[in-house]
């Protein structure tokens, strides 16, 4: 019985046991729950749309939107999100190059999930701590002027965050230091190159971190006016403030696709399937990212066609309403990471706070693990919420883009079955994310 | 076809609650001591057994780059005694993802034994690292 800590492999990146599955009566209670609200809102709910992008919040005292806006306060938040990347990095190459480096934890759960949580509560974040943007900065914004091509969208983002997911839940080895350093490198390299030739836009629309960042931001109480003011206002009236670009699905459908491959990877079916499918790591990676691909595929392609199949639009709006509508998806899409991700965020948190420091003797609190119903509890209370403030969100947004909506109030049958498609699929994604916490 | 998905979604679920007990059972065909059985067979099986059983064993053989059993689902208590006994043709690492993470060597030559108590409830994988197959999960709780 000799432990030897040094060569111990990382399982999912971060090593350690993952949640227990959460029991079978929670988890119809959650469906069951989802389902009543979902009909009880498109029936019975208003019928004219309540939530606008143009209301203003209420706006905070001015020395709020001064002091945030102040070029002191903000180089000042990036120079020390700068300084952390960079002892982060050092850590990294300098540490112990096994499971006491601190590398994987900032990297799996500070940067994916940590950036999610600050992103809630203060709106876009990683625009001011990005260490890309600040480096930009120090270099003098300097850029050769190319325009970013609109055509792509957020497309860029999109790939990048799924070549994150891929590392984490795809690649051979997540947990491997060298393969997270590679990752980085190339990430700093391309958004700093794109930096460097489109400006700043390239960082808005490429860097997956702050495409994420945004598309968690309208779920904060927090905005800024149209006039600056720093405001608190209702996250729905914020909601549809998405922006709709190439991409925007593509974004959505990779964060809520490996999300659920996550726990679907962890079946026991799916583990046998692998493995009796592949001989080697190289085809058991190909096999998982196909997995990976089918899963964002499956959410994006049948948004998509819900989306379309919206009553009361002419053609053209038609077209235009998958992006019109993918506001409506991040709900679930933040009560899914975090129904998923939140143990790991509040524990393997503090034990990477903890290495970073050095207290290797630190008493990590598992103040959620060693309470299994209560993390089942906030699990799939999670889950339900983000199923509820979606379909409230699809639903608004379906009254206000119906050509009636202005005039006379839809009768309610009609206004029925034009959402009826988008229902059922977001209570397909419920449905099956339960599942998935259940049984995965 | 969503109508059709959801359906097929809750069918799935009914299944796989029948599976759970299908599952339990099958864990006597890994080779548990007649000692720790009763944690391997359902309550209503042993209604009169409900005690914690005192410990879990897991016999594995690897042999030829084979191991048996793989991807087993097994249950054991928190701070309960799990004990893996290897009968090994190779050398190999056995790592136990609970937290913290213990590690084992593996040499090859039968009847070795791991003993190791997990105290923080969830899903821990036991794997063989060299092989890259996990051999159970064993959910603590």
């Amino acid at each position: 019985m000799i432990t030897d800590r040094s060569t111990a492999v990382l399982a999912h990146g971060l090593g350690g046991s993952t949640d227990l599955p959460i029991p079978l009566s929670y988890a119809l209670i959650g469906a069951a729950w989802a389902l009543t609200f979902t009909f009880a809102v498109v029936a019975l709910a208003w019928r004219r749309p309540r939530f606008d992008p143009d209301r203003p919040g209420r706006p905070l005292p001015r020395w709020v939107t001064t002091l945030v806006d102040a070029p002191a306060t903000r180089w000042a938040v990036a120079i020390a999100a700068l300084a952390f990347a960079v002892w982060v990095m050092v850590a990294g190459f300098v540490g112990p190059q096994d499971e006491d480096n601190p590398l994987p934890g900032v990297f799996y759960v500070l940067l994916w999930v940590g950036l999610v949580a600050l992103s809630l509560v203060f709106g876009p974040v990683w625009r001011a701590i990005s260490p890309v943007r600040t480096v930009h900065r120090l270099l003098g914004r300097r850029s050769l002027g190319l325009p970013y091509p609109e055509r792509a969208g957020y497309w860029p983002a999109a790939a990048g965050l799924f070549a994150f997911v891929w590392l984490e839940l795809a690649s051979p080895d997540p947990g491997s230091l060298g393969a997270i350093k590679i990752w980085l490198f190339a990430y700093f390299i391309v958004t700093l190159a794109g930096a460097l030739c489109c400006g700043d836009r390239w960082c808005a629309r490429a860097d997956p971190f702050e495409v994420y960042s945004v598309v968690a931001s309208p779920l904060s109480p927090l905005r800024s006016n149209r006039d600056g003011r720093i405001a608190i206002g209702n996250p729905f009236d914020h909601l549809p403030t998405l922006p709709v670009r190439a991409g925007t699905l593509g974004v959505l459908a990779v964060l809520l696709g490996s999300t659920a491959f996550d726990s679907f990877s962890a079946s026991p079916g799916w583990r046998g399937f692998v493995d009796a499918h592949t001989h080697s790591p190289a085809t058991a990676t190909l096999l998982r990212t196909a997995g990976l691909l089918v899963f964002a595929a499956v959410v994006g392609g049948t948004f998509w066609l819900a989306a379309r199949t919206t009553g009361g639009v002419d053609a053209r709006r038609r077209r235009e309403l998958p992006g019109l509508m993918a506001h409506s998806l991040i709900p679930i899409v933040i009560g899914y990471v975090f129904a998923h991700y939140l143990t790991y965020l509040v524990e393997r948190g503090q034990q990477t706070i903890f290495l970073l420091l050095g207290l290797h003797d630190a008493q990590v609190h598992y103040v959620l693990s060693m309470h299994p119903p209560v993390l089942a509890s906030i699990k799939v209370g999670c889950v339900v919420a983000g199923h509820i403030a979606a379909v409230i969100a699809a639903h608004d947004k379906a009254l206000r883009l119906s050509p009636a909506s202005g005039r006379c109030p839809q009768p309610a049958v009609y206004q029925l079955t034009g959402q009826l498609a988008m229902m059922l699929v977001m209570v397909g994604y419920t449905f099956t994310g339960l599942y998935l916490l259940f049984g995965g | 076809m969503t109508t059709s998905r959801t359906l097929a979604i809750l069918t799935a679920a009914a299944l796989i609650t029948a599976g759970c007990g299908g599952s339990t059972s099958s864990d006597n065909a890994s080779g548990n001591t007649p000692s720790s059985q009763p944690s391997t067979i359902g309550p209503s099986d042993m209604p009169n057994d409900q005690a914690p059983p005192p410990r879990l064993l897991v016999d594995v053989t690897i042999k030829d780059g084979k191991v048996t059993p793989a991807n087993e689902q097994l249950k054991a208590g928190v701070k309960e005694q799990i004990i893996i006994r290897i009968n090994s043709d190779a050398a190999d690492e056995l790592h136990v993802h609970s937290t913290p993470d213990h590690t084992f060597k593996v040499e090859a030559k039968p009847m070795q034994s791991f003993q190791f108590t997990v105290d923080v409830p969830g899903k821990v994988d036991v794997e063989l690292h060299k092989l890259n197959q996990i051999i159970a999960t064993i959910q603590v709780q």
